[in-house]
């Protein structure tokens, strides 16, 4: 074992003695940390309609692609969007509907794809966790719908599913639908970019840098 | 490798150091004659303030949310050891390592054990404050361990062999011309353009076949998370994701402070972050991350947790605020000596005013103490700090230490500083030493001052003043001599 | 109503123009003053260089000459923040139970002047005449410290025949600093020429701000490297009536 129990006990005996040595309660700790003020907004009061229109301007300020569609149109939608691409070979998670994977295309649902077949694939088709439109993130928990992390990370394209119930307006609010935390969690705010030449914004160092996200309005 | 092994290699003495960064006046010098940085650094600076400034107004719930984030880091660092050892238990109980580092060598020492577990000859790293407040890279390329930096602003420094001047925004000193000749040469592009675009798009080529094929990845934490044994990293350009995924180890090196109690507080830290740092309501990518997970990115994880004297400035009233900082850099940006100076001139990876702070605490006051005095007190670091970190309070705390260290030096003897402030204290404490002061001060400087009334250039400690500015002459009559002679007897003497 | 001056160290030994603006003023207003010549300094210099215990004992000092009076008036707003920034920490760190007591009395009489103005006296004009084009630079203390807030531009909007430009960049430190401006005086400097040319673009004939440090500073630099302005302390624009007063200084 590197490090050894010996520097675990000096780091926390000095913690210990630097907050006077208060091994306290958890309950106690519990009622200061309960205690604590949060009088920041926590709450919308926006409808559905209006988180949809922020959502999607956030997602145009981003340059990422938007198109909305009834939840019967969804395969149409996703198809059309993967034709305008141009691309020909995406990779999906093995929760992602088959309908959604349109038959125009060449798929590789990724039931333990490699590094490299991940990397030549075009795109990614994924679903999402929820969408917060006061900054326009889509956040994803990985789950089978929303594939590995390597899926979204990869491929050039990420084409993304959002439904309209979905969406919250303020980042406490997506906290509030998490009942436990999240073992993973990525929160994608436009592609990638980089401000460190000249604070010059350019957009797509790595990860992808086309995101394409189809927002059903399923409400 | 053995420690002793690495230590004969001696590595690449950084010109960051403290413990050998020339005095702060002395540092500031060069840059203050060097239009181009001076130039850069306004220019980058007003960039992210506008863009905070609009996002500021924009939230309005802007003051609650800084309650809440001071709030919060206070909470967690005074029950900072029972948060870190529940993080401690759930990171292990979700397949991670956990380590305990007193200090800079102990956790060089811990990686650089790791990484021969590893057979690990490269590494790719993620931008992380910690690591070069450690000197990682120079110890590991010292031991045979290649180093590849994976942030833009990192790889311009590595390649150009440069240092950062910034905690944000590395290379804000740099200018596209100064970055495409590096490229050019250490890539061995011919015809590069200075295009950002295109300056861009060749870093993402020079790094994706590291990315794919190196095993091993050395990041940060901006958050770890108590409750659930999360690691929380914040970033821009994706390379954090690509090293937090795909090798097969990833070693996270975090100061103890970086714990939060829940999952829940990163809504406050999140929003406060984003717009503090680059101006952003959100920034492209965050990701967290616990322990391992079958199947999904690394399959060995180890977290080192770094005191490296963060529990000394955890035990002092005042100063323990310090550790609230998350990092924003929002202080440099809205400084007005960072905006002359720029980084480098602070001799330390923590520049600005947050590293005026950081810096000599950690060094436990033993080096940088003339950072504590980089400054004028303006205070405009703590109106912008998203943490509520009161500088200018610590700054004059620290003062005071620097100055009580030297009471007993001989040498103080002959610091005009020194003697001008003993003797200005003693002639304070009475009035009629005060009125003679003056009148011996008035007829002193007479001796300099011109017949326009008017002092062009004085010796000594005074020459500082009048290298640049004029100073009025003593007027003849002070304020209370005034006041006695037309007040009379009522209220004293001349 | 009666009020206490505190004229601050460097006022009285350098700008006494300003203090009798100060007392030409308040008394035009009704004011009976007073000046206690046992008067030093706040002991601001020392606790910003890390003299913390000689700036305890000039603290008590003043605060055991203070001690009795109605209010005090304090033209110079660092010295303000000094007594209510730092004299709390001092205090509780080196001085009894009896100057804590003396000091929380205190406290809540202590005024800067444009706060003495409009806080205490309820008023924004006070039949001043200054007809010049003038700038206003905030010193940081007064923003930060004592978030004077409006009360300055409140005052000059009300002074008659007074044309009041714009500074840019308004609240941007000088580079004064205290003893910042000798330790540090390349960086000082550096501050200073910025700040300058902020001022000198505004095209004003006068600088003026609450604290004389800043204008010791500014005024310094002007008188060096640019003629065409002068710098002058808000209360000797508030005490002018008179159209043939120049004033100012640099």
């Amino acid at each position: 074992m590197v490090g050894s129990d010996q520097h675990r006990r000096d780091v926390l005996s000095r913690i210990r003695s630097a907050t006077h040595g208060c091994t306290q309660e958890l309950s106690q700790i519990n009622s200061a940390y309960d205690a604590l003020p949060r009088a920041y907004f926590r709450q919308s009061h926006l409808s559905n309609e209006m988180l949809c229109e922020r959502m999607l301007e956030r997602l145009r300020e981003y340059d990422a692609k938007v198109v909305e569609c009834a939840p019967t149109e969804l395969p149409a939608a996703i198809a059309g969007q993967l034709l305008v691409s141009g691309k020909r070979t995406f990779v999906a998670p093995p929760g992602v509907p088959l309908e959604w994977m349109g038959s125009e295309f060449t798929w590789k649902v990724d039931n333990q794809l490699t590094t490299e077949e991940i990397e030549q694939a075009d795109g990614a088709l994924t679903g999402a966790f929820c969408g917060i439109a006061d900054s326009g993130t889509i956040v994803l928990h990985h789950s089978e719908t929303e594939g590995r992390r390597l899926i979204s990370l990869l491929p050039d394209w990420h084409f993304c599913v959002l439904y309209a119930s979905q969406l919250v307006e303020m980042l406490p609010e997506y906290f509030g639908r998490c009942n436990v935390p999240p073992g993973l969690a990525t929160f994608i705010s436009g592609p990638s970019a980089t401000a460190d030449i000249e604070m010059t914004r350019i957009k797509g160092v790595h990860g992808p840098r086309f995101l394409v996200v189809v927002l059903v309005r399923d409400v | 490798m053995s420690e002793s092994v690495t230590e004969r290699l001696s590595p690449k003495r950084s010109r960051l150091d403290p413990e050998f960064a020339p005095p702060f006046p002395e540092a500031a010098l060069p840059i203050l004659r060097d239009p181009q940085v001076r130039k850069n650094v306004a220019h980058a600076t007003d960039v992210i303030q506008a863009k905070r400034g609009k996002l500021v107004i924009e939230k309005t719930d802007w003051r609650q949310l800084r309650e809440a984030a001071s709030a919060i880091r206070s909470h967690a660092l005074e029950n900072l050891g029972a948060y870190l050892e529940e993080f401690e238990l759930r990171c292990t109980a979700a397949g991670g390592i956990v380590h305990w580092a007193s200090d800079a060598g102990e956790a060089r020492q811990i990686i650089l054990e790791l990484l021969r577990q590893e057979n690990a000859s490269s590494v790719i790293k993620i931008k992380t404050m910690t690591s070069a407040e450690i000197q990682l890279n120079s110890h590991l390329q010292a031991a045979g361990v290649e180093v590849f930096e994976t942030d833009l602003a990192e790889i311009i420094l590595q390649l150009g062999d440069e240092e950062p001047s910034h905690i944000v925004v590395p290379a804000l000193h740099m200018n596209r011309s100064q970055v495409r000749e590096i490229f050019s040469r250490r890539m061995g592009l011919e015809g590069l353009s200075d295009d950002p675009e295109a300056l861009t798009a060749a870093a993402r080529n020079y790094l994706r076949d590291k990315f794919l094929k190196i095993p091993t990845a050395i990041g940060g934490a901006n958050f770890l998370i108590a409750e659930s044994g999360s690691v929380v990293v914040v970033e821009s350009e994706g390379n954090g994701r690509m090293c937090l995924t795909v090798p097969r180890t990833l070693i996270t090196l975090a100061g103890i402070e970086k714990v939060l109690p829940r999952f829940r507080d990163l809504e406050v830290m999140l929003q406060v972050l984003a717009r503090s740092a680059t101006g952003e309501r959100m920034n492209p990518y965050t990701s967290m991350w616990t322990g391992i997970k079958p199947d999904d990115g690394p399959q060995h994880f180890h977290v080192v947790l770094l005191d490296n004297g963060r529990s000394s400035i955890l035990a002092r009233k005042t100063e323990r605020q310090t550790l609230k900082c998350i990092r924003c850099a929002a202080c440099m940006n809205t400084c007005p000596v960072y905006r002359q100076t720029g980084g480098h001139a602070y001799g330390s990876v923590y520049p600005g005013p947050i590293g005026a702070i950081l810096t000599p605490q950690l060094e436990r006051m033993k080096h940088a103490q003339s950072l504590p005095f980089a400054s004028s007190l303006c205070g405009a670091c703590y109106e912008v700090c998203p943490v509520k970190i009161n500088i200018p309070e610590v700054l004059i705390e620290l003062r005071a230490q620097v100055v009580d260290g030297e009471r007993h030096n001989l040498k103080r003897l002959l610091d005009p500083i020194y003697l001008g402030m003993k003797v200005a204290s003693f002639v304070f404490q009475k009035a009629w030493r005060f009125r003679m002061a003056q009148l011996l001060g008035r007829k002193a400087l007479r001796f300099f001052t011109r017949r326009d009334g008017w002092i062009h250039s004085l010796p000594s400690l005074g020459a500082k003043w009048t290298q640049t500015r004029d100073l009025r002459g003593f007027p003849d009559q002070t304020f209370r001599g005034w006041w006695a002679a037309e007040r009379g007897s009522r209220n004293g003497r001349v | 109503m009666r009020a206490s001056l505190f004229i601050t160290c460097y006022n009285d030994t350098l700008f006494p123009e300003t203090g009798r603006a100060v007392v030409k003023l308040l008394e035009r207003l009704g004011i009976e003053l007073d000046f206690r010549t046992e008067q030093t300094c706040c002991g601001q210099m020392h606790a910003n260089t890390g003299f913390r215990g000689e700036a305890f004992s000039l603290a008590k000092r003043f605060i055991q000459l203070y001690g009795q009076t109605e209010l005090v008036v304090i033209p110079s707003s660092s010295c303000v923040a000094m007594i209510r920034d730092q004299y709390p920490g001092l205090i509780e760190e080196l001085g009894s139970d009896s100057l804590r007591r003396e000091f929380a009395a205190l406290l809540p009489r202590i005024y800067e002047l444009s706060e003495f103005l409009i806080d205490q006296l309820n008023l924004e004009d006070v039949n001043a005449y200054f007809p010049h084009r003038v700038t206003y630079h905030a010193s940081c203390h007064g923003v930060r410290s004592l978030h004077l807030g409006d009360r300055p531009y409140r005052l000059l909007s009300r002074v008659r025949g007074l044309t009041l430009l714009t500074l840019p960049n308004v609240d941007r430190c000088c580079g004064f600093g205290g003893t910042f401006s000798v330790k540090n005086a390349d960086v000082s400097s550096a501050m200073l020429a910025a700040k300058l040319q902020d001022v000198v673009s505004t095209d004003a004939e006068y600088c003026t701000a609450l604290d004389n440090s800043c204008l010791m500073h500014l005024g310094g630099a002007m008188h060096r490297q640019y003629q065409g302005m002068k710098v002058i302390h808000l209360a000797e624009i508030l005490a002018s009536t008179d159209s043939s007063l120049k004033g100012g200084r640099g």
